[in-house]
């Protein structure tokens, strides 16, 4: 799930960058910001640089950012066009940088978050900006009430994020001046009820977060005073009775105690979203009693104390519901099923939750795509009745007890592979079937699965065989297969798909450095996670500084697959060592292994 | 090649390129002139004017136009654009959509 995560940021991180541009501007900026030397070569270029449409610039400045070629004398070029500026995580921003931010015209937007330099002296060169809409300073420590002041000069604003920041409950009240104020994020700030109170006048609030906050009780009815207030966050703090908020639409109380959720006067809050993670309900009879729950489509009371689930048979409009951690078992899965006409995301991790309960959601959830199992008591016998869930992209059973075969009792005992069944999900695009149980045996139904981009598997029974057969996946870009005795062999001969980016093969203690690094020279585009990969900022550093992969088409795979070379009576060799011998032969094995590489670590793209 | 299959881009300065009707497609804006209903002098003559761009990036963009072409039917070469250009190139792609 992890790596599913950093993998769609770097998506979106670069869909940024290039959205809605055609090619040849992609190429341009591409080739703008190829070297030191090519920015050199335009930017003498004013009136051209004057006279571009300001989300051009807006691209090309984010670029040059990216490929680390900014520098703070190169953002004087860009202030008569640039409207909106991220550099957030930036460690070498300061108040240089600053100074020429500050003389940028028209300005909109300016993120700096986790730009840990920036401090009060820096936003100094923000006092006065007269189209600045949108600062996010988030987790800038260096930043006080200080800064605050030089802030509240910009009446303009109506984004403003300062969680994490130094500011105290002093410079929150500061902040009631700035009456244009939509979104305001002062999480992990020692807001009190007497702060909150001051704030009172920023009447167009939509967006609140107070998460960590010194708010209580006795604060909160202040909230009814934001009239356009949709967004409330709560999480970590003492409020246990929330009051009616009419017209709040997403509400995170997560790891709060609950009293009492929207409970007073007034029309009830039509809540789309509520997030109760880890949470405490001292009534729950009562939790979901006060507002309009026909409208909630996002749940989450992962971790939380709830007991009882009978509620869930209201919520009619679910299509997001995290019960990971929660005490939910097979007995309250009709509730879930019930409601999952339009389901498209069921997370039941880390629950009691066996194969029968699976077996009550079949038929019951058309829509259903995503769907977590991990860590439950699920075996075998659910894969058939996830295979009967026809909309699914994304199943995640890791830490189970499957290992891809039913046991058939009788006469004869039969070993049916139970991973067949979801050929009939003919949209599943990510599986992870990280079960130490697993073996070759069981991998090999996964090989014809269409789809599948992401597999994930971890298992200490897995050999060069899986790999091998894995390599056939046709549109597959993230292989794991971790923990697994692999060999240098197997790694050599195996054939990557020519879709594949990344391979994570963490855990596979067979592999000595120069197999890994053989096969690192013949495939530089795939990400190859190993101990042995000294160190992945440095892959990171590189993926950021080569152009999109779409440019760079993996070069031609020839379709001729060589035999794989796997000696037909391997067996883990675990067995039959010791640890002092295994580690003998790990030595043995790279010294056979280099002469081995030499032939084949040339420099140039080898196209196999 | 007819002349009905071509057509004529004339740039600021007033030098003209004559190509393909269907390499000049490429651009979003130029098949909207040259396909959209109604007489448009473009439709008519097959003739566009671009006074905002130069010759020097005019003919970097019908080369832009083949190349493009060529890459669509699998030709995997790299298009080269000196960096003098980038800005200004950048600027007539964005106005061409393409």
């Amino acid at each position: 799930m992890e790596k599913q995560k950093i993998g769609e940021r770097e998506r979106e991180s670069k869909g940024m960058e290039i959205e809605a541009e055609s090619r040849l501007v992609r190429l341009c900026i591409e080739a703008a910001c190829e070297s030191r030397e090519s920015v050199e070569k335009w930017r003498k270029q004013r009136r051209t640089l004057n006279s571009m449409p300001s989300p051009l610039a807006d691209a090309l400045l984010r670029r040059l950012f990216l490929r680390r070629l900014l520098f703070p004398s190169l953002l004087e070029a860009f202030k008569l066009r640039v409207e909106v500026v991220d550099l957030k995580g930036e460690n070498n921003v300061d108040a240089e940088w600053m100074a020429y931010l500050g003389a940028f015209c028209y300005l909109r937007s300016l993120n700096l978050a986790d730009c840990h330099r920036i401090n009060n002296s820096a936003l100094w060169s923000l006092v006065g900006m007269t189209s600045l809409k949108e600062v996010d300073i988030s987790r800038c420590a260096k930043v006080t009430d200080a800064g605050i002041r030089h802030l509240v000069s910009i009446s303009t604003l109506q984004t403003l994020r300062i969680s994490e920041t130094g500011v105290t409950a002093v410079g929150i009240k500061l902040l009631s001046s700035l009456t244009n104020m939509f979104v305001l994020d002062l999480g992990g700030l020692p807001v009190t009820d007497t702060a909150l109170s001051s704030l009172q006048a920023l009447t167009k609030l939509e967006y609140l977060d107070l998460w960590g906050s010194n708010i209580s009780n006795k604060g909160a009815p202040v909230l009814q005073k934001f009239p356009k207030l949709k967004f409330l966050g709560l999480a970590w703090t003492n409020v246990t009775i929330l009051p009616n908020l009419s017209s709040l639409e997403c509400l995170n109380l997560s790891n709060c105690t609950i009293n009492s959720v929207l409970q007073g006067n007034g029309n009830k809050a039509h809540l789309t979203k509520l997030i109760c993670s880890g949470a405490t309900f001292t009534n729950e009879a009562e939790a979901f009693l006060y507002f309009d729950t026909c409208f909630l489509s996002f749940l989450d009371v992962s971790n939380s104390s709830l007991n009882g689930f009978y509620f869930l048979n209201h919520l009619k409009a679910m299509e997001y519901l995290d019960l990971s951690s929660s005490m939910i078992g097979d007995d309250s899965i009709e509730a879930v099923a019930s409601i999952g006409a339009i389901l498209r995301n069921l997370n039941l991790g880390k629950t009691r939750v066996t194969s029968a309960g699976v077996a009550i959601l079949v038929g019951h959830v058309p829509k259903l795509e995503n769907l977590s199992l991990s860590r439950t008591l699920v075996d075998d016998l659910a894969m058939s009745y996830i295979g009967m869930m026809p909309s699914l992209k994304l199943v995640d059973l890791n830490n189970t007890i499957i290992n891809g075969f039913i046991h058939q009792d009788g006469a004869e005992p039969n070993l049916i592979s139970s991973l067949t069944a979801l050929h009939s999900l003919k949209g599943l695009e990510s599986l992870n079937l990280e079960c130490a149980t697993i073996k070759d045996a069981a991998v090999d139904p996964l090989s014809s699965f269409q789809e599948l981009r992401l597999l994930s598997l971890k298992s200490p029974s897995l050999t060069d065989i899986s790999l091998y057969h894995l390599s056939s996946l046709p549109k597959i870009r993230n292989l794991g297969i971790r923990n697994a005795v692999l060999t240098d062999s197997g790694l050599f001969s195996f054939r990557p798909p020519a879709t594949l980016e990344m391979l994570d093969l963490r855990g596979c203690w067979l592999l000595t450095e120069d197999a890994i690094l053989s096969f690192r020279k013949r495939h530089p585009l795939i990400e190859l996670r190993h101990e042995h990969v000294v160190s992945t900022s440095d892959q990171t550093a590189h993926h950021r500084l080569t152009p999109p992969r779409t440019f760079l088409r993996p070069p031609q795979v020839n379709q001729k697959r060589e035999k794989l070379i796997v000696s037909q009576y391997f067996i883990d060799q675990r067995l039959k060592y010791t640890r002092e011998e295994l580690l003998a032969l790990q030595f043995q094995s790279s010294s056979l292994g280099s002469p081995f590489d030499k032939s084949h670590a040339k420099p140039q793209m080898q196209s196999d | 090649m007819r002349k009905e299959d071509t057509v004529k881009l004339i740039s600021a300065e007033g030098f003209e390129f004559v190509i393909h009707k269907e390499a000049a497609m490429v651009s979003q804006t130029i098949r909207n002139m040259l396909t959209s209903p109604g007489s448009f002098a473009e439709t008519e003559h097959g003739e566009v004017t671009f006074p905002e761009i130069s010759t020097t990036i005019l003919e970097k963009i019908c080369q832009y136009f083949y190349w493009s072409l060529q890459y669509a039917n699998g030709k995997e070469t790299e298009f080269p654009i000196e960096p003098e250009l980038t800005l200004e190139l950048m600027m007539a792609a964005n106005y061409l959509h393409t």
